[in-house]
């Protein structure tokens, strides 16, 4: 199978101390949209680096489209658009001017370019500003362009390095919104984010990174199913009376019940049958359920249940 | 082979790519504007004395230009490596299908162009000005030697500059350091040798006299103590040691400073 962004044993050393990346092997399939996380120093940008061409590894290989990107850089990166840490941008240009440049560095016909940087623009929420200088931009303007440009040449994969750092809650929500419509239009997205938050809305698959390692790699499903709390929370159309709490007690797959006014938490072996079950006899029971929400510890959870109380190694 | 021409054709054409974004960058920063602006306006200033011949005039105004080429070098190849680096604009254009010598060259060649595009404009005034204060006739013939002479020692000055930009992190310490490596350190080896009585001829400065030394006229030479306390050597650059040496500073300056941009990592 050939993937779309796939790594082998990446390790990277810098001088003889320190080992950023220890044996990264990471295999992400077309369309998948995997967010990559772990503390700071764990190792996510000297990844993106390598995968970029940034930086040389020190063994190991790395993939993009089955094209190793430190033999062959200039195929591999044709296929990638990447978005990397906070990148500097040509204050005196603009915005055409600067994505005109990369058009032609990515060999697009002249008409092409004058399309896509109309099309990028527009997705961007950035047309008005298309002959304005770029200096005059917010930062929430600015990372909205480097994604444009990013996405310029229609690249197979998107690579994005914390790109909702130092935004505030409205530039984050425009880029979460851009990364949603990437992975709706079929695009392969690898995005790496210490905000799980991130990661959860948007990401179909996490990998864990830690002191260069990774430690876990699991799909947001699984991760949800693997941390529920074996806990219901119900919530009824008026508070429950002593009979009805009763009647909710001799339900057997429920090991115990906590009833207050009319909302009750109720213990179970966590299994999915057995919600559905319980959920099944609540209504046959009578009962007027209002919600019914099986309570998952989340992806933060998660997170400090794989990497332990340790933090990252630089 | 084919994928071999593929990669040079390639290559060639980012450089051009790179050396017009570049262009279009000094354009928009107006420091093209500012150097072209220096390039006719000093000339101007030697209207304050008109001398009696052409060639005394030539090389007044000449004698300037050493300062103009080694600003302009520093300008336009200050930054060309290290402000990358420094303004993260590698993290946009290096993920690219270009390789980083593309972007450099580019780099070098069009602060090279900005050089010679003000080394031009300062003799075509210049060759105006004694036009039309001594008549087309005057003009000196050794006038296109010394052009010759001044756009190689543009492509040293430019090399030299790049080279610091390369090692150095921050464009403020490279365009700094690599004016005065070429207008004070050089010239400081320079004045120690011509006192102990040693030609200065591996020295690109000294070498750059023949900008004005090709012109024959005597505010060229550099005195420096003969054997005999109370006597003074005439030094003057060779033409042909001189042309080498602007040569092989181009040439190291540039290839040493591509081999450690290159290398260059955050």
């Amino acid at each position: 199978m050939e993937y779309a962004i796939r790594t082998e044993s990446l390790v990277k050393r810098y001088g003889k101390g320190f080992t950023a990346l220890d044996g990264v092997s990471l295999q992400i399939r077309k369309g998948e949209v995997v967010g990559y996380v772990g503390p700071n120093g764990a190792g996510k940008t000297t990844t993106i680096k390598i995968l970029t061409g940034l930086l040389k590894p020190s063994s190991g290989h790395a993939y993009v489209n089955g094209i190793d990107v430190t033999a062959n850089p200039r195929e591999a990166l044709r296929t990638i658009g990447a978005l990397i840490e906070v990148p500097g941008v040509y204050d005196y240009l603009t915005p055409r001017e600067m994505l005109n440049y990369f058009g032609k560095v990515y060999r697009m016909s002249g008409g092409e370019i004058d399309r896509r940087i109309k099309e990028t623009l527009e997705l961007v929420k950035l047309s008005d500003w298309e002959h304005k200088k770029i200096g005059t931009f917010s930062t929430g303007m600015l990372r909205r362009l480097t994604i444009a440009k990013a996405i310029l040449h229609k690249p197979d994969n998107l690579i994005l390095d914390e790109p909702v750092l130092g935004l505030d809650p409205e530039g984050i929500r425009d880029v979460r919104e851009l990364i949603r419509q990437f992975r709706n239009e079929g695009m392969t997205v690898f995005l790496s984010s210490h905000l799980l938050g991130e990661v959860a809305e948007v990401c179909n698959t996490v990998v864990f990174l830690n002191k260069g390692k990774v430690v876990s790699s699991d799909s947001m499903d699984r991760i949800g199913s693997t941390m529920e709390r074996k806990v219901v929370d119900v919530k009824f159309l008026k508070p429950l009376s002593r009979d009805e709490i009763e009647k909710l007690r001799a339900i057997e797959l429920i090991k115990s019940v906590d009833v207050n006014d009319n909302t009750a938490r109720l213990l179970y072996d966590g299994q999915p049958d057995s919600s559905v079950q319980i959920l099944r006899r609540l209504v046959s029971l009578n009962f007027d359920v209002v919600s019914y929400n099986v309570e998952s510890a989340g992806l933060e959870d998660y997170y400090i249940s794989v990497m332990g109380e340790e933090k990252g190694g630089n | 082979m084919e994928i071999a021409r593929d990669n040079v054709r390639n290559d060639v054409f980012d450089t051009y790519l790179s050396v017009k974004f570049e262009l279009m960058k000094y354009l928009k920063t107006r420091r093209l504007l500012i150097i072209a602006a220096l390039a006719v306006i000093v000339p101007l200033i030697f209207y304050v004395k008109v001398p009696d011949t052409a060639g005394v005039f030539a090389d007044n105004v000449l004698t300037f230009l050493n300062v103009l080429i080694v600003i302009s070098a520093a300008m336009f190849a200050g930054d060309a490596v290290c402000g990358e680096f420094e303004k993260k604009t590698n993290l946009l254009s290096f993920p690219t299908p270009q390789r980083r010598s593309s972007i450099f060259a580019g780099k070098y060649i069009a602060a090279l162009l900005a050089t010679l595009l003000l080394v031009l404009l300062y003799y075509v005034v210049m060759t105006l000005q004694i036009a039309q204060l001594y008549g087309w006739g005057a003009i000196p013939t050794e006038l296109g030697k010394s052009f010759l002479t001044a756009l190689l020692f543009s492509a040293a000055a430019v090399g030299v500059v790049f080279f610091f930009s390369a090692i150095l992190k921050r464009s403020i310490s490279s365009t700094i350091v690599g004016f005065l490596f070429l207008m004070v350190i050089l010239r400081v080896v320079e004045g120690i040798l011509t006192r102990v009585n040693q030609e200065p001829w591996f020295i690109v400065t000294y070498s750059a006299g023949l900008i004005t030394s090709v012109l024959g006229t005597s505010s060229s030479l550099l005195f420096g103590r003969g054997e005999g306390e109370s006597t003074l050597t005439a030094f003057t650059p060779h033409f042909g040691v001189g042309i080498a040496v602007m040569v092989a500073y181009a040439i190291v300056g540039f290839a040493a400073g591509m081999a450690m941009a290159i290398r260059k990592e955050e």
